[in-house]
């Protein structure tokens, strides 16, 4: 019996938008029962359906709740799928070091953009909170990430954001890196003030923003 | 250089280029409300330019201003650089000179024994005494005159209030707005602002500048001399308490949250340049923790949780949500950052309990709606109480759908009053209160967020001590939103779980009531002191789970097994 991939790959996105997590789990384990491609039902069903939820989430339709719950059928998905991965076939990602800076311990917000940053693609490696700026720098070169991401929800410790970039500048590696900035307190203002690579309001605006300087990056490169 | 005219106050300024509309007005003593600390984030400092003049400044700050705002020619002060001459034409005032301040709470029976006393001797001298110091003598016997004067701290208000130490009457109040919140509004602010030396002198002067101001009025209301009030209680949350007594609040700011002060304790009035008496003091009640401060001690001691029978819930509700849970007389604390959404900021429509606030918001079965303002002026904003009762009532009445969704205006299910309620405003859903004044669906958010965190934090208490919603005996909540709040609204939004409905009480200003305790009995001092060093300070940040309690939490539906 044939089986429309297409289909198929659109009922895994919708159980995503519907917050159908066994629903996920059961197409998802149909699409390794057919011996179809493990990376495509990621890429067309999973990512998809989870970019939908960010879209609604970014027309207010969504909130925090409804995008968390998205996202737990995605990684139930992601589990069933990503074991079956053709060697070769797992692209290499974008790598962003993503961390609360120090002397704050709120973590949703970060949490949230680490999980539309990995839907939209890019391989993230997560500080946790309360993390030096320092640490920022020192991972992100360790992983030779291109993105440094940083949150706050606090005013009293945004300004470790700018010693971040301080510390790019001063290590002259400051073009090395694109920094992203974002949480409570923030806004495009201050990310101009201190010289950030860009802004995000939200978890949904962050990946927009990060693919808009990956095109910019790509460019400067050629 | 650049001159900006303040058409409003007939007064120009010459300031460099590239100058902030705000940073010139400060120069010239204009006061702009900026309550965010130039962030850019509130929205509340915007003025409006003329509009031949927009050419002339270089805008940075594009939140909370309407399309129609921006058209009009509003920008934010705090963000819209002066690169030409320009004229400010308009420059909207919201500076609390009608602000409705709570000033009375729940207390009990005092025992009048106060810290400062006074005893005429046979050698004709009147001795001063505080604790079993000797801190003044007077000639004659003046005995009758030993007053003592009660500052409520409030991040947003202050109340001082003199009292006979003697008889425990309490002789006047006095209300003010906190000066500090024309510079930084929220404490997080505040602590930001007052982080550096200059920042804190700021701070701690233009608060001293008011009580001064504040005591000078008790004064010339009641004839007391100054020289007379022997003893200042502070009562306030942990912040305003360390900007009053000038000490850096830098670390309240920064994990792990350590205050640098801990109550308890004694300032010189003299050092503190407060014009009583020459050898008068101050003293600060004991502090619980960063976030719990001196003005929950207060509010343990006006309603003495600790000697509760049973298990009482005592939630002290406004930017950050403190409570402490009494299980048979054992204490343990916790507190939320709730953000200024209570308080009227982050709301499109949000202002303080001034004049023209809608302060009450009922839905009739047939769908018409029922609005009081402050003093029954024309609506022109919604202030914390009417933002709840709003809330509330959307809720209840599925205008708002559990997931904090306005529905579609196509829902039949609705009264046709409410369905026509729902309009477009810049594109987008909103609901129509009066002509002039609008909730959003961001503003739901927000309100989400900020309910979801105070109610997290009880769920999270709760679960923490093994205590069941249903198991609290009493509900206590004080707190600036006053009487007005309704223990409805605060169930139908879930930010108190409906277990305890028919159990809550409205306390009032407990920090208040509190301080009258310290100032009139010395031994309230010596217990607090004491009591407070057995509170269990329950830290959310270092919970498990805690960031899904608070997901949960934020949906307006009944929360079941939250932990």
């Amino acid at each position: 019996m044939s089986i429309n991939k297409e289909e198929l790959y659109k009922k895994l996105a919708e159980s995503i938008v519907d917050m159908d997590e066994d629903l996920t789990i059961e197409i998802s384990k149909q699409v390794i029962a057919e011996g179809l491609d493990a990376y495509d039902a990621i890429v067309n069903g999973l990512t998809v359906g989870m970019n939908q939820a960010g879209k609604l989430f970014d027309e207010e339709e969504y909130f925090v709740p409804e995008l968390l719950i998205c996202s737990d059928a995605m990684y139930a998905g992601l589990n069933i799928l990503k074991p079956h991965i053709k060697v070769g076939e797992n692209v290499t990602k974008r790598k962003a070091v993503i961390g609360v800076i120090e002397g704050d311990t709120h973590d949703i917000g970060k949490n949230l953009v680490k999980i539309m940053l990995e839907t939209g693609g890019y391989d993230i490696i997560d500080l946790g909170r309360d993390v030096l700026p320092s640490t920022f720098v020192e991972k992100a070169k360790a992983e030779k990430a291109e993105f440094i991401v940083i949150s706050t929800l606090m005013t009293t410790t945004m300004e470790g954001m700018n010693e971040v970039i301080e510390i790019l500048v001063e290590e002259n590696i400051r073009d090395d890196y694109k920094v992203l900035i974002g949480g409570g307190p923030i806004s495009q203002g201050y990310a101009d003030k201190i010289g950030a690579d860009g802004y995000a309001e939200n978890a949904a605006e962050a990946v927009k923003l990060a693919n808009r300087l990956v095109v910019a990056y790509g460019n400067e490169i050629e | 250089m650049v001159i900006v005219n303040f058409l409003t106050n007939n007064q120009s300024v010459t300031v460099e280029k590239g100058t902030t509309i705000l940073e010139a007005a400060r120069k010239i003593g204009i006061i702009i409300e900026s309550p965010c600390n130039s962030e850019g984030a509130c929205g509340k400092c915007k003025v409006k330019v003329s509009q031949n003049n927009l050419t002339g400044i270089i805008d940075e700050g594009k939140h909370h201003l309407s399309d129609e705002e921006k058209a009009q020619g509003f920008v934010l002060s705090c963000q819209a650089k002066v690169i030409k001459d320009i004229e400010v034409e308009e420059i909207p005032q919201n500076l609390n000179k009608n602000l409705q301040i709570l000033n009375h709470g729940e207390s009990f029976e005092i025992e009048l024994d106060g810290f400062i006393k006074k005893e005429y001797n046979k050698n004709g001298k009147t001795y001063v005494t505080a604790g079993d110091d000797i801190i003044a003598e007077e000639e004659g016997d003046t005995t009758g005159l030993n007053y003592g004067i009660v500052v409520d701290i409030g991040t947003t208000t202050l109340v001082a209030t003199i009292v006979n130490i003697n008889t425990g009457e309490e002789l006047h109040s006095v209300s003010a707005l906190n000066p500090q919140s024309i510079y930084a509004q929220d404490v997080l602010s505040r602590i930001k602002f007052a982080s550096d030396e200059k920042g804190l002198e700021i701070m701690y002067s233009s608060m001293i500048n008011e009580l001064n101001g504040m005591i000078e009025k008790n004064t010339k209301e009641t004839g007391i001399d100054k020289k007379y009030i022997y003893e200042v209680i502070f009562s306030g949350n942990t912040c305003m308490i360390h900007l009053a007594a000038n000490v850096n609040p830098y670390s309240l700011g920064k994990y792990p949250y350590t205050p640098l002060l801990k109550g308890g304790s004694y300032l010189s009035a003299h050092d503190h340049k407060l014009n009583i008496s020459d050898k008068g003091l101050i003293y600060l009640p004991p502090i619980i923790s960063s976030y719990v401060g001196p003005d929950i001690t207060s509010g343990i001691l006006a309603t003495r949780l600790q000697d509760r029978k049973g298990t009482t819930l005592f939630v002290d509700i406004g930017t950050n949500g403190e409570m402490i849970i009494a299980r048979d007389g054992k204490l343990s604390s916790t507190s939320t950052a709730a953000g200024p959404a209570f308080e009227g900021m982050n709301i499109s429509y949000g202002m303080r309990a001034e004049r023209g606030a809608i302060e009450y918001f009922n839905i009739e079965k047939d769908g018409s709606i029922e609005i009081k303002t402050i003093e029954n002026r024309k609506a022109i904003g919604i202030c914390g109480s009417g933002l709840l009762d709003i809330l509330g009532e959307l809720v209840a009445n599925k205008v708002i759908g559990k997931n904090g969704r306005f529905c579609s205006s196509e829902n039949s299910d609705l009264p046709v009053a409410l369905r026509q309620r729902l309009v477009k405003v810049d594109g987008k859903i909103a609901f129509k209160i009066t002509d002039d004044v609008f909730l959003t669906q961001k503003d739901i958010r927000q309100v989400q967020l900020a309910k979801g965190a105070v109610r997290s934090g009880i769920e999270f208490l709760m679960s923490n001590k093994k205590v069941l919603a249903e198991d609290v005996d009493k509900i206590q909540i004080a707190g600036s939103f006053g009487y007005h709040l309704r223990a409805k609204s605060l169930i139908n939004i879930g930010l108190l779980p409906k277990e305890f409905e028919g159990k809550i009480d409205f306390v009032g200003n407990t920090s208040k009531s509190g301080g009258h305790a310290f100032l009139l009995n010395k031994h309230y001092r010596s217990e607090m002191e004491q009591l407070v060093k057995d509170i269990d300070v329950v830290e959310l940040s270092n919970g498990e789970n805690f960031d899904r309690i608070f997901v949960k939490c934020l949906s307006f539906q009944t929360i079941e097994e939250v932990a």
